[in-house]
């Protein structure tokens, strides 16, 4: 079994992030996120990598707090809805009757219910006690529904191959059917379903900054922006204060677009396809 | 389970559907700790010119209340509402701009949401599949990997960045389009609708280029996944030709999860809209949320949900009962 | 044949652009640009664009109030002083109490449909006050019923109008203060033709004013005004003095600030409303036509009436102990909240009360003494009379640009940062700190501070907010900020259960008539620390029995006299040694102008009015300014 290029790419950026961020800020002994400890708006020099911003921060640091605290919250919250999400969908697009039905109801009203007004009326119910762990809650809470249905219709569609019924004379049961030979076919959505929703975090974990729900004085990639968007960074000529947090956020996930492809490409080698 | 079954119990789960999310609707905002009323008595106090004192106060307070409905206990409020929801599809006055009906809001702002989002989903859906599709199923050629990177970084650029460095360079840079939103009122003529199309081209084109990346993605994964599978080499060891092979083996099975994705996109299209129409000053159902949201007019809000509700359930549905007809492999049982 | 039809489309599209473009000289709307005055909307969009009935709540932003219609009296904005409208002269009161007053109306004042206005559109619309009692939503009916006992006709041109109390400010009431009047007379010939008042929505009024509503967006995002053909005849015809006024004026929304400020440098329209200072900075680098209030820092009028400071509930500890309040005051490091979130572009005030060019001399300039010899009881003295200077030289550090020669530009002085006596404060009520250097409560709990601030409907408020929790913070002070949106902001600023200290702008005084904001910080409107009945009065919600006294005195006196005045300073320092309230700056109100189709805005060497586009000084503006004819 061997490693293709895409895989070791997208592992050693992964791998850059992580501990980059984790292992700088043990350098580093001033707090990025308090106001005017630099002269604002300075260039890029050799004390600033990136400059300082309008609030006399410096931006190289706040940025790697911010990738430290955005990986611990995206794939954090990601675990979670990807195996809430597949244990769901599998289990009612395999099993049917009411089972699906039931389930296939709670997640039609979470996804037809639009998230945004939800979660600034419960912003505005858990006001200032807001902490990382009810943030990563409610982004669980959002989560899950779209990725269980997609898994769902998959399983659908795939149950009705023929090697389930093969596997079901040969007297598997159904926690075997569905883990040894449904899984194994959603594996590869559920792959990108688990970057797709470390994405989704990040952008709504955003979005959240912007309505006050989430903390923009804790550097995240969200709360970066939030800032940066505030003191209007494009048109004032802060241009590092936006590019910065987009490049990382851009680059962040291409790492882990392509260790989840290189991995896909790997098994279906191992599979004996392509 | 005949067909006719199969139908009834689709649309009796949408009821359900509908019920479960207009009762969280109505529970919610009733928790919100913001208040109509406070709101503008705070707006014209803040006002430099007018102080007021405090009989004009407890004055005013008083009859906005009453005029408002917004005595008696939560369950009747409840029982009352439920019922003129479904029964006359009525959500009451505004509370910030009473005494004006709650859905004459919803019926100006629904058309300008529904068209603008409407139309950026499809077409970014159909676009970003058609890309997906020929990416995955020619996954080696060099020009299959630069449509993948491109949407690699296209989809994690944060919406509101996206659409913002699109303003500058159409707008702004390239000013070949308007920066903000105006619509001439008036009857609907061709020049009004010239100037429509022309005021919605820059929301619309931020909006399929964000939906754009994950449709790639997406497509890609799956087509590659499905032209892995037995009857495709078995149709490629009969000498399809590979275009056919491409639509009408490939593209078919790896539609199916992305036709429920677009039928469930449609509820974060609302929250899209509030976004774009924010950005735009577009007239929409997200505006008018975020200003319910705003000055705390439930009733509004109430509304504006409810419709979006409505709309992604229906579209749900729809998708449902067309399903069978696309994946000929579920039989009904 | 199917290229060719994509191509014919893209062609088409791209015709239909730059036709569009082509014709710069046209608005969105279809008005000659060069005859067009654009206003920036001050609330962005409105719900309620066809409600033009001013005996209900209406679109209170769109022009309505000072293009579409005339009061009894307004006020000169440059220097604070009433003078008549449709009032023929100021009221004439008819009694030693000050409780009767005749009012003379101007003659030759005619509608826009051309009927003249007459005594009977006053009665009338007093008439129509008394039945909306409780069926309206304006908030003017409250308020002028709990004032006017009584009126007459007594001819066409003259009514007399009784007050419940003693009226010092009738011409303000009854007329304008600074933003609009509660008193809004309505045609006669119209409204009584209409069988409901409270649901007739007057979409298309006949207006007093020289401008009538010629066009609006449905959707409530902008508004056209056009010039009567008589409006020398109107209600403010006579303001203008060369006999031009602009054809059109246009109330429209450019979107939020990262799309407005690129409109704007493209002369898409001429008046901004609160631009946030870094923007407007880089938008006079792409655009020289793009003006300040003043070519000096602070660039811009800091006459607004009201200020930012710190609301509290003073009733809840520990918030109840003076040295509390005086410790949040030490650790508040103005100089660098104001770098950081309005690029130091304000005016800092320590007394509770705006430092503009009308209150300094006589509520300032007098207590400067007082403030220097100001002892809290450690005997600490909290008064820094250098720190404008001291700001001006941090400015000069950092490289600013057109320091003004006068530091005083910046405000008299503020309180010094001195986090460490700041502590010594808070040390002497029993607060230690723990290992972290965090403040305990003495019950030896950390001290979770809560702080209220608006959310990104007030981004200057907002930035200001996070700055100032900011500085908090690095005194040791434990902050949890809450944005939230407008109506929960009314909410918290009205009810002690859920207020613990935010950022308020509703300490608001123009004129030297302080009443307008302290005639109700009086004991009877304090409520309990955690009451959940929203309170009506008071909005400190500060029982000061000497406060009290000094307001219930006030209101007996003529509020133009010295003595008036000097009751007026006892409060301030009242305010000041409770620190009851701490006041922090002047709103700066950002109003860049873009000057390339319309000169002779308000500027500091032309001051004729402050340069708001949401208060009766529009009527000024648009009779003093003229084409550029470009």
């Amino acid at each position: 079994m061997k490693m293709n290029f895409r895989l070791k790419l997208g592992i050693f950026i992964l791998a850059f992030f992580t501990l980059g961020s984790l292992i700088l800020p043990l350098f580093n002994d001033v707090d990025p996120s308090q106001q005017g400890t630099y002269f604002k708006n300075l260039p890029i020099s050799g004390d600033h990598l990136l400059g300082t911003n309008t609030q006399g921060q410096d931006i190289f640091w706040y940025l790697v707090y911010s990738v430290r605290n955005s990986l611990i919250l995206g794939v954090g919250v990601s675990i979670f809805t990807t195996l809430i999400s597949a244990v769901l969908g599998l289990s009612a697009g395999y099993i049917g009757g009411w089972y699906d039905r039931i389930i296939m109801i709670l997640t039609d009203s979470v996804i037809a219910i639009p998230s945004f007004p939800i979660l600034i009326v419960l912003g505005t119910l858990v006001r200032g006690n807001t902490n990382f762990f009810i943030l990563g809650l409610i982004l669980v809470i959002f989560g899950w529904a779209w990725g269980a249905r997609t898994v769902r219709s998959m399983a659908l569609s795939i149950r009705e191959h023929e090697f389930i019924n093969t596997s079901r004379f040969s007297g598997s049961n159904t926690v075997e059917i569905i883990f040894q030979e449904i899984f194994p076919y959603v594996f590869a959505y559920m792959v990108v379903g688990f970057i797709n929703s470390i994405l989704f975090v990040i952008n709504t974990e955003a979005a959240l900054a912007v309505i006050g729900l989430s903390k923009v004085e804790i550097p995240t990639l969200g709360s970066i922006i939030f800032w940066a968007l505030n003191y209007n960074a494009m048109f004032i000529g802060q241009y590092m204060w936006i590019v910065a947090p987009v490049v990382a956020t851009v680059v962040l996930f291409l790492g882990l677009f392509l260790t989840s492809t290189g991995y896909n490409q790997m098994f279906a080698t191992r599979r004996g396809h392509a | 389970m005949g067909l006719i079954q199969y139908i009834v119990s689709r649309v009796g789960a949408y009821l359900i559907v509908l019920f479960v999310g207009v009762t969280i609707t109505f529970f919610l905002p009733r928790l919100m700790p913001s208040d109509p009323i406070e709101g503008y008595i705070a707006q014209m106090q803040n006002q430099a010119g007018q102080s007021m004192n405090p009989e004009t106060i407890e004055e005013l307070r008083t009859s906005m209340r009453k005029l408002y409905g917004l005595e008696g206990s939560i369950v009747d409020q409840y029982v009352d509402y439920i019922k003129r929801v479904f029964i006359s599809f009525d959500f009451g006055p505004s509370l910030a701009s009473y005494p004006k009906p709650v859905s004459e809001f919803i019926f100006t702002a629904l058309p300008w949401t529904l068209g603008l989002l409407g139309t950026a989903l499809v077409v970014s859906w159909l676009i970003g599949n058609i890309i997906g599709l020929v990416a995955g199923f020619y996954h080696n050629s060099r020009w299959a990997t630069l449509l993948e990177i491109f949407g690699v970084i296209l989809y994690p650029i944060p919406y509101y960045i996206l659409a913002l460095v699109l303003i500058l360079l159409f707008a702004y840079i390239w000013p070949i389009f308007p920066l903000s939103t105006t619509i001439l009122p008036g009857p609907i003529t061709w020049e009004k609708i010239n100037s429509i199309i022309y005021n919605s081209f820059l929301p619309a084109l931020t909006l399929v280029l964000a939906g754009f990346g994950w449709n790639i993605l997406g497509m890609k994964a799956l087509s590659f996944a499905n032209k892995e599978e037995g009857y495709v080499t078995f149709a490629r060891l009969k000498g399809t030709p590979s275009r056919t092979i491409m639509f009408s083996y490939v593209f078919r099975n790896s539609i199916l999860p992305q036709i429920t994705a677009l039928a469930l996109s449609i509820g974060g299209v609302f929250n899209g809209a509030l976004l774009t129409e924010i950005l735009f000053s577009y007239p929409g159902l997200g505006l008018l949320m975020r200003t319910a949201i705003g000055s705390g007019d439930f009733n509004l809000l109430y509304g504006t949900i409810i419709m979006s509700i409505v709309s992604v359930a229906t579209a749900a549905l729809i998708i449902d009962l067309v399903y069978p007809l696309l994946d000929p492999r579920i039989r009904f049982r | 044949m199917k290229k060719s039809f994509l191509f014919t489309v893209v062609l088409a599209l791209l015709l239909v652009s730059v036709g569009l473009v082509s014709a710069q000289e046209m608005t969105d709307v279809g008005t000659p640009r060069n005859e067009t005055l654009i206003f920036q909307t001050f609330d962005r969009q409105t719900q309620t664009p066809d409600q033009h009935n001013p005996l209900m709540n209406f679109a209170i932003w769109r022009g309505f109030r000072e293009l579409g219609w005339g009061f009894l009296w307004e006020t000169d904005t440059g220097t604070g002083e009433s003078y008549p409208e449709l009032a023929a002269e100021m009221p004439i009161p008819l009694n030693d109490e000050f409780t009767s007053f005749e009012v003379r109306l101007k003659q030759g004042v005619y509608w826009s449909d051309g009927e003249e206005f007459t005594a009977d559109d006053v009665i009338f619309t007093l008439d129509a006050y008394r039945e909306l009692q409780g069926t309206s939503t304006w908030f003017g009916v409250a308020r002028i019923n709990a004032y006017v006992s009584d009126y007459e006709k007594i001819d066409d041109y003259t009514v007399r109008i009784d007050t419940i109390n003693p009226a010092y400010d009738f011409s303000t009431v009854l007329g304008v203060y600074t933003w609009g009047s509660a008193f809004i007379i309505v045609p006669e010939h119209i409204f009584s033709q209409v069988d409901n008042l409270a649901e007739f929505r007057n979409t298309y009024p006949v207006t007093i004013g020289p401008y009538t509503v010629k066009e609006f967006d449905p959707n409530g995002f902008w508004q056209l005004w056009e010039l009567r053909e008589d409006w020398e005849r109107s209600a403010w015809g006579f303001l203008d003095e060369d006999g031009y006024m602009p054809q059109y004026i246009l109330y429209k929304d450019y979107g939020p600030e990262e799309t407005r400020s690129l409109s704007f440098v493209q002369n898409a329209y001429d008046v901004d409303t609160f631009m946030s200072p870094d923007s407007i900075k880089a938008a006079q680098a792409r655009n020289e036509y793009i003006t300040t209030f003043s070519p000096d820092m602070p660039y811009h009028n800091m006459d607004d009436a009201c200020g930012y400071g710190v609301l509290m509930n003073l009733q809840r500890a520990p918030l109840d102990l003076p040295e509390v309040r005086w410790a949040l005051a030490l650790s508040l490091d103005l100089a660098n909240v104001g770098i950081n979130s309005v690029n130091g572009e304000f005016v800092a005030s320590p007394l509770p009360m705006v430092d503009t060019q009308i209150l300094r001399p006589i509520y300032f300039e007098p207590l400067i003494s007082w403030l220097e010899e100001l002892t809290l009881a450690d005997g600490y003295q909290p008064y820094n009379a250098n720190w404008s200077a001291e700001f001006v030289d941090t400015l000069g550090q950092m490289g600013a640009q057109d320091l003004p020669e006068d530091p005083m530009n910046f405000g008299i002085g503020w309180w010094k940062y001195d986090p460490e006596e700041a502590g010594n404060l808070l040390s002497s009520v029993g607060f230690t700190q723990n290992a972290d250097g965090i403040w305990q409560l003495p019950s030896g709990e950390v001290w979770d501070l809560e702080f209220v601030i608006p959310g990104d409907w007030n981004k200057v408020m907002q930035r200001v907010g996070f700055s100032i929790a900011d500085s908090w913070r690095r005194a040791g002070i434990q902050v949890n900020v809450i944005q939230v949106d407008n109506a929960e902001f009314g909410v918290v600023q009205n009810t002690n259960a859920e207020r613990v200290t935010m950022l308020n702008w509703t300490n608001c005084i123009f004129t030297p008539n302080y009443l307008n904001s302290w005639n109700n910080v009086e004991l009877e409107y304090v409520n309990d620390a955690d009451a959940t009945d929203t309170n009506s009065g008071n909005q400190y919600q500060w029982s000061n029995a000497t406060v009290d006294q000094l307001v219930k005195d006030a209101k007996q006196i003529e509020t133009t006299t010295e003595e008036f005045r000097q009751i007026g300073r006892e409060i301030i320092q009242q305010f000041v040694t409770d620190m009851a309230y701490i006041n922090i700056m002047n709103i700066p109100t950002t109003i860049p102008t873009n000057e390339y189709y319309w000169t002779g805005f308000p500027k500091r060497d032309n001051y004729y009015a402050v340069p708001y586009s949401w208060w009766s000084s529009v009527k000024e503006i648009v009779a003093n300014i003229e084409p550029t004819g470009r």
